[in-house]
């Protein structure tokens, strides 16, 4: 870890890890089902396909394929960048294990592509004293398709 | 026949509107005094006869429902106060119309009403800043729907536009409608309207509004009574779902389900009234957005898969076209104010069957769906038969 570093917490807790190397890519935090081997994001208790109650968390990603996405002209609900306020991506990502979530996008419209690969990574959209307030997101994987 | 095994035969007795906008000037109570009376008086009944009522109401506090009912008398009926979500207004007419096949109520009045004014003053409002859920608008949901059908098939956003252009005319057709335009309104104008989600613009979605709606509800028999010599118009289809799990469901951030919930329920629908697609004369959708409405052509199985766009290059879900869609403008131009907007789709069909729907009539119509989705979600659909 670089010592400028600053330290990072999640805008809600329980969702995806914020690893101490900023150069390490966030996990998602879900569920995955003993019982029929279905994985699911966010965590829950009770098996969504077989009703088991045999569940264990699990941590999905990085890695993602974009399903589809689109480019909101209104400003980041709660955040203060400047790159926000125009606007930001968002899309339906397939995680290899299964489950689709539903997330911002690092980038401009331009960049997106229905298919392309994706990987997760922590965007600070304020400070909370000395630590950056951080989301969720996912963004083109370096020299993936444009 | 009924939707029940071994049930009555229910009928829409009446049916009244406040007209949807914006109006700051007017409580949920006066609105739903003047659709409900007019509801009654369609009906031909006094609020004497009303056994039960269901009311549907989304951004009122606790405690409205059985308030606003008071406008009507206090006669001591069994009032119950439902919400789910935009399909709020559709849910209470599934709850009445069971309750009338089963034999437990003879008349329910089935009311829908809010104001959206005040409430939502902008897209943001009633957002927690802690919830990661809140960074992705309604519009943003339906618009990555749009961007997936663009993908798969080609979509243009002119077929959108086409959509909308069509919604907002026959808006201009209804009275009780939000948006009434009164010229065409050319399909370049929603493009270039401002831009929400990517490709959906503000013109190709619904406005926030105010209004309140109203049926009665009652046996096929006592419809026969109250009005001899006009068209009965029975309920031969109603259906409530939730959704059902299949890999790549969604758990967090969307609206509604996938596209199944329709499906499925439309199913079900055709079963009960022993008809399929080709019966239906016209529709009345879900359409928030309008990419909506264009998967509900095919979900609802009005056109193939993959037909959709073809068949709106031919108008075939314009008025005088194939099977009219939103013949009262849809929630694009008619409105969405919440919960009385699934009762304005029973207005709408209602009159249509009778053949009272003046410029947007469509001739010969004997069945007409009325489908909406509810947030969170469900899925709610009913037949309407000309008897
Ligand atoms: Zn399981």
């Amino acid at each position: 870890m670089s010592g400028t570093a600053r330290a990072r917490r999640p805008l809600k807790q329980g969702y995806f890890t914020v690893p101490e190397n900023p150069a390490e890519p966030p996990k998602l935090m879900g569920t995955v089902c003993k019982d029929c081997g279905e994985y699911f994001f966010p965590k829950r208790v009770v098996c969504a396909k077989c009703l088991s109650e045999n569940t264990a968390d699990a941590m999905l990603g990085p890695q993602g394929t974009l399903y589809s996405y689109t480019f909101v002209h209104f400003p980041l609900f709660g955040s203060t960048k400047v790159e926000h306020s125009t606007g930001y991506g968002v899309g339906q990502v397939d995680l290899p294990e299964g489950p689709r979530v539903q997330v911002p996008l690092a980038g401009k419209q331009e960049d997106f592509k229905v298919g392309m690969p994706l990987v997760a990574e922590l965007d600070p959209i304020r400070e909370d004293g000395d630590k950056d307030v951080v989301i969720l997101r996912f963004a083109p994987v370096a020299g993936g398709a444009k | 026949m009924s939707i029940l095994k071994n049930g009555r035969e229910v009928a829409i007795l009446g049916v009244g509107m406040h007209r949807f906008g914006l109006w700051p000037d007017s409580t949920n109570a006066d609105m739903s005094r003047v659709a409900g009376l007019a509801a009654l008086k369609d009906a031909g009944l006094s609020f004497k006869d009303v056994d039960a009522a269901y009311v549907g109401q989304i951004f009122a506090p606790v405690m409205a429902g059985v308030r606003v009912m008071k406008e009507f008398g206090l006669t001591g009926l069994p009032v119950q106060r439902l919400d789910n979500a935009s399909a709020t207004g559709s849910a209470c007419l599934y709850e009445a119309v069971g309750s009338v096949a089963s034999g437990r109520y003879d008349v329910a009045m089935v009311l829908g009403f809010d104001k959206m004014t005040g409430i939502v003053a902008d897209s943001s409002a009633n957002t927690d800043p802690a919830n990661l859920e809140d960074a992705i608008l309604p519009a943003a949901f339906f618009a990555m729907w749009a961007t997936r059908r663009m993908h798969e098939r080609g979509t243009k956003p002119e077929h959108l536009a086409k959509i909308a252009a069509k919604n907002w005319h026959n808006g201009g057709l209804n009275p009780m409608a939000q948006r009434q335009p009164d010229k065409p309104v050319p399909i370049e104008k929603v493009l270039s309207s401002r831009m929400v989600a990517w490709p959906m613009t503000t013109m190709m979605s619904c406005p926030i509004g105010d209004g309140a709606a109203c049926a009665i509800v009652g046996p096929v028999e006592l419809a026969k009574k109250l009005n001899p010599g006009r068209p009965i118009v029975k309920v031969v289809a109603s259906a409530l779902q939730s959704e059902r799990y299949d890999r790549g469901h969604l758990f967090m951030g969307p609206v509604v389900g996938p596209g199944r919930m329709t499906v499925d329920t439309s199913a079900v629908c055709y079963e009960q009234a022993g008809l399929g697609p080709k019966d239906i004369d016209l529709v009345q959708v879900h359409d928030a957005f309008a990419i909506e409405e264009l998967e509900y052509y095919e979900l609802l199985g009005i056109c193939g898969k993959g037909e959709a766009e073809a068949c709106i290059d031919r108008g075939d879900f314009e008025l005088g076209g194939r099977v009219p869609f939103s013949t009262d403008g849809g929630l694009i131009a008619r409105g969405h104010p919440g919960g009385p907007t699934g009762l304005a789709q029973i207005w709408e069909t209602t009159l249509q069957l009778r053949g009272e729907a003046g410029k947007r009539q469509v001739a010969n119509a004997r069945n007409g769906i009325c489908h909406m989705m509810g947030g969170g979600s469900v899925c709610v659909m009913h037949i309407l038969q000309k008897g």
